[in-house]
């Protein structure tokens, strides 16, 4: 009885740790994208990794960084480690302090210190900087894992090699690096893992155009993560699992098996003994080097090139191949996660871009602050296929359409479940509506959130008298209690999977969800709502400004806006596209707001700092609130989150 | 006496403020069993890590075969060490470890083979070639440390404390397997202990070192006979060191009772050092004119009885083989013969010095 007990105990804690990993895991092999259907065993996914050169250039860099620095900082950390360990007392006691306290470091104090220093010396991010920032931070633990194996070795062998005739060079590489070897790889295997696990470090040293595993798996958060993140995460999971079980199980296996070779071996075998390790380690160099000189090689070649920054899973990535192929440009391709993320790093121009794609009052923002540079229409003839409407409905951030071209529009209104509820929500009022307690999700944004209570309680949604934005805040703050959830992408998949009656959406979600789930129906309330356009901009710093055009005319051209059209089903403010379409998709409102929906919205604007900081504190307030509302929820038995 | 294989002229070593050796003047002949003895920190160790090269002398010179050898380092010089814990290399295996020294310097396989199997002849360990040093004991990974050495041939072996690590039985076996090696290779031996009776039984000479000088340099006989002075005399067995007047030669006062001793050339009413070894005081009746005492303790060790006996405000070892209960009466008498008389050093610093060679 107690052992079942205990195993129960046990299959618990386990399952509380593995359970994650493993729906992640499970997820990677649904062809439905959505999280709520499985549609389906497929390894899709993994074939669309492994064709993805964003996907496998991130994992290209990921991987080489990981091995470059865990090369280097073993190295490094064995000299410092030999060095260290010669010391006196005191010293020796400051180094190994001072060693240690980088891995107490809060990784986020490193990245950013990192960072800072780059800036302070001039030094540009990019593959080196990350590279450089992991072999400092790797290097700490190397010392760890080698110094107690150091500490073991008396120089008493060190001495007696030298006694028995070895030069002290032979010496060290035949006894005392020997004797090293387990701390040496376990130190080698710990920074290589850290270093392929590292994202924060990462985030703060990277250049333009360098992306590793994490940091790209970050910059999908807006608009979801897709399934191939799913694939990408399990084999990632896979070979750190490999990685792991090699560090703890090698080490005692390599002694076993040199033991065991030692046993077997007779004399006659036995002259490389000392060389083998000074062959394996030169392999493993030359290796390095090899890869070292492949890697860096294409940035040195004088090429035209443009920098995009764009919005994670915003592009059909096909299209950047036909783009490089036809013009000759090689794109370096970066996302970003939220503009909010965005503005400051086109602002101090940590890195330099060519071309982004930011959202209406950011893009009015970045006029205001003089950061962004006209357009020279003669370069970008395809213009002509965008609709004078939008053109004309972006002139409210864009006064004389100089700086931007929409790239995708919509909506923002409510998508709801017509199974869970019998009416159409045309009101903003029904998601205060009590009926619907626990059945309603908001969004995660403080502009959108903000809009639904404006529009509710008939304030423009740009408002800027502080009064009605209290009041807004405080409508939110009632609602609490009967908000499920406030959340971003989860949106979708809570919709899709009837978690929900309704949730405040992006219009160009709703294709998807109504393909996932046809009883989803979407509405703009009759209050009306906020229109949004994202649209592609030039920044002042571009460095490729011609080619910055090229690239805004290639995605106008309407073969590559329809590409675009279908991989991210956001509607298209291109004429053409839209006269290639069905009918019915064309007439869908939830697609293509009508006349009449968009007369009753907004354009998003920027209200200027004061007014955005009165937006900001109200937001924290109210998230603040909703935590206490969430704590008040668990105790009921009825909720599921 | 012929030439001196390795010569010490002059040897000074400082670690931070602490001097270990000053103005050190040694020779050490061919075929010799010298030992370095000491307690630590007396400068034993120094001095035979400077012969093998691991430490630099901070002045004088160090002469092998006649030529100076004070900045080859260790790996060009013709001697070999064995160090005190042995200091195997624990990835390669008896073989390998044996073979190291050769395969560095390069000598064919057949010699390294015939070497090996000869080594491992003579430390008894035939067939133990493909084991690793952690599955041999003490003893025999100790044993390994000497084949490696001696397969190379050295006109010099340093032994740093190799018995240090121990256990006593095997001490006294692997002395006796030390004495056997020595007369096979008629090699020099330099060995460095803190144990006398290690000291005495294996030495052809004995070296007594504290605080960086030589106390007394001579064969084990001369060394327990005859210890020059009170530091020799208490750290070589155990001895009754008594403060007393010379009255004139071949009479010595101590305890307030004069003494027929056969030392001469003292002077007249000197203060002295007299040293007695315990094994010679001969416990008899109480006498009236003699030095009387109680039994204060008493220990049984098995070859004989270990007791202290108050007497003449001294608390005198005495071992005897008959017994003496505590408490009873006794009279001390020895022999004039087993009396050595030793001048009164001024301070502990003039003793180390006075004493120098």
């Amino acid at each position: 009885m107690k052992k079942a007990i205990e195993r129960l105990y046990l299959a618990i804690i386990f399952l509380f740790l593995y359970a994650p990993i493993a729906t992640l895991i499970v997820l990677s092999f649904n062809s439905s994208k959505s999280r709520a259907n499985w549609g389906g065993f497929t390894t899709q996914w993994y074939s669309e990794m492994l064709s993805s050169e964003v996907i496998m250039d991130a994992l290209g860099n990921s991987l080489s960084i990981a091995l470059f620095s865990a090369v280097i900082s073993t190295v490094i950390g064995l000299l410092a480690c030999i060095g260290i360990n010669a010391m006196r007392k005191g010293p020796k006691t400051i180094c190994l302090t001072l060693n240690n306290i980088p891995m107490l470091n809060a990784e986020i104090v490193t990245g950013l210190s990192l960072m800072i220093c780059f800036g302070v010396f001039g030094v540009s991010l990019g593959y080196g900087t990350i590279l450089v920032s992991h072999v400092a931070f790797c290097i700490p633990y190397v010392i760890l894992s080698i110094m107690p194996r150091l500490k073991q070795t008396s120089t008493a062998t060190y001495e007696a090699a030298q006694d028995l005739g070895a030069t002290p060079l032979q010496a060290f590489f035949q006894v005392v690096l020997p004797d090293l070897m387990p701390g040496v790889l376990s130190g080698f295997l710990m920074a290589f893992t850290m270093s392929l696990d590292d994202f924060v470090i990462s985030y703060f040293t990277r250049g333009r155009g360098i992306n590793t595993i994490s940091t790209l798996v970050y910059s999908q958060v807006r608009r979801g993560i897709v399934p191939t993140m799913y694939a990408l995460s399990t084999v990632i999971f896979l070979a750190v699992l490999v990685f792991l079980l090699a560090q703890n199980f090698l080490p005692q296996k390599l002694d076993k098996l040199t033991r065991k070779l030692h046993e077997k071996r007779s004399l006659k075998g036995g002259d490389e003994g000392g060389g083998k390790w000074v062959m394996v380690a030169a392999g493993v160099l030359a290796v390095t080097a090899l890869i070292l000189l492949i890697v860096p090689g294409g940035e040195e070649k004088e090429e035209e090139v443009v920098y995009v920054y764009n919005c994670g899973e915003y592009i059909d990535e096909a299209v950047i191949d036909i783009f490089e192929e036809e013009t000759g440009i090689r794109v370096v391709y970066d996302t970003f996660e939220t503009l909010e993320a965005m503005y400051p790093i086109i602002e101090q121009g940590q890195a330099v871009y060519d071309v982004v794609c930011p959202s209406d009052y950011m893009i009015q923002k970045m006029i205001a602050n003089d950061l962004l540079t006209p357009i020279d229409f003669s370069n970008v003839p395809n213009l002509e296929y965008i609709g004078q409407d939008y053109l004309q409905a972006c002139r409210s951030f864009d006064p004389n359409n100089e700086y931007a071209v929409p790239y995708t529009w919509g909506t923002v209104g409510i998508l709801y479940n017509t199974k869970l509820m019998d009416e159409v929500p045309n009101s903003w009022s029904i998601l205060w509506d009590e009926r619907y307690d626990n059945e309603i999700l908001m969004q995660k944004s403080v502009r959108d959130a903000f809009a639904v209570a404006l529009a509710y309680q008939g304030s423009s949604i740009n408002a800027t008298d502080p009064e009605e934005i209290l009041a807004a805040r405080d409508l939110l703050m009632a609602q609490k209690p009967l908000v499920q959830a406030y959340v971003v992408d989860q949106v979708r998949d809570k919709m899709i999977g009837g978690e929900a009656a309704m949730g405040v959406i992006y219009s160009g979600e709703y294709l998807y969800c109504h393909d996932e789930n046809p009883d989803l129906a979407y509405v703009v309330p009759d209050e009306g709502s906020c229109v949004w356009f994202d649209c592609w901009v030039i920044p002042k710093n571009a460095e490729n400004k011609e080619n910055a055009e090229a690239w805004i005319n290639f995605l106008c051209r309407p073969d590559i806006a329809m590409m675009n059209f279908e991989y991210i089903t956001y509607a298209s403010p291109n004429t053409a596209v839209i006269a290639e379409l069905d009918e019915e998709i064309v007439n869908d409102p939830g697609v293509f707001a009508d006349e009449a929906t968009m007369g009753r919205c907004e354009v998003f604007t920027w209200l200027g700092d004061e007014v955005e900081e009165i937006y900001n504190e109200s937001w924290l307030e109210i998230l603040a609130y909703s935590d206490e509302a969430a704590g008040v929820e668990a105790v009921d038995p009825d909720s599921e989150e | 006496m012929s030439a001196p294989l390795i010569d010490l002229v002059g040897i000074t070593k400082q670690f931070d403020d602490t001097l270990v050796l000053d103005d050190l003047n040694l020779s050490i002949q061919e075929n010799e069993f010298m030992t370095l003895l000491g307690p630590s920190g007396c400068g034993k160790t120094t001095t035979l890590r400077i012969i093998g090269g691991f430490t630099q002398a901070d002045k004088g010179q160090l002469f092998f075969e006649g030529k100076e050898i004070s900045g080859v380092p260790p790996h060009k010089r013709q001697l070999n060490t064995v160090f005190q814990k042995y200091a195997l290399f624990s990835h390669l295996n008896i073989e390998e470890n044996i073979a190291f020294g050769l395969k560095i310097k390069k000598k064919s396989r057949q010699y390294i083979k015939d070497k090996i199997d000869y080594a491992l002849k003579l430390v008894n360990l035939d067939g133990y070639g493909k084991r690793m040093p952690d599955q041999l004991s003490g003893g025999q990974q100790q044993r390994i440390a000497i084949a490696r050495a001696i397969v190379n041939e050295p006109k010099v072996l340093l032994l740093d404390e190799p018995l240090g690590a121990l256990d006593l039985k095997l001490r006294q076996d692997m002395q006796y397997e030390l004495i056997r090696l020595k007369n096979e290779l008629g090699i020099t031996f330099i060995y460095v202990t803190h144990d006398q009776e290690e000291a005495l039984t294996m030495s052809d000479k004995i070296v007594v070192m504290n605080q960086g000088y030589i106390q007394q340099m001579g064969t084990p006989e001369q060394i327990y006979n005859e210890p020059e002075n009170a530091f020799v005399a208490d750290f070589i067995g155990d001895s009754n060191i008594i403060d007393g007047t010379m009255i004139q030669d071949l009479v010595v006062e101590i305890c307030g009772v004069r003494l027929p001793c056969i030392d001469t050339g003292f002077g007249r009413n000197k203060p002295v050092d007299v040293v007695i070894r315990p094994e010679d005081v001969e416990l008899t009746l109480p006498t009236p004119d003699g030095l009387n005492g109680v039994v204060s303790h008493l220990i049984f060790k098995g070859v004989h009885y270990e007791m202290e006996v108050e007497a003449g405000g001294f608390t005198w070892l005495v071992h005897s083989t008959s017994l003496s209960p505590v408490g009873s009466k006794v009279g001390i008498s020895v022999r004039p013969e087993n009396i050595q008389i030793m001048n009164k050093p001024a301070s502990e610093d003039e003793e180390a010095i006075a004493n120098d060679e």
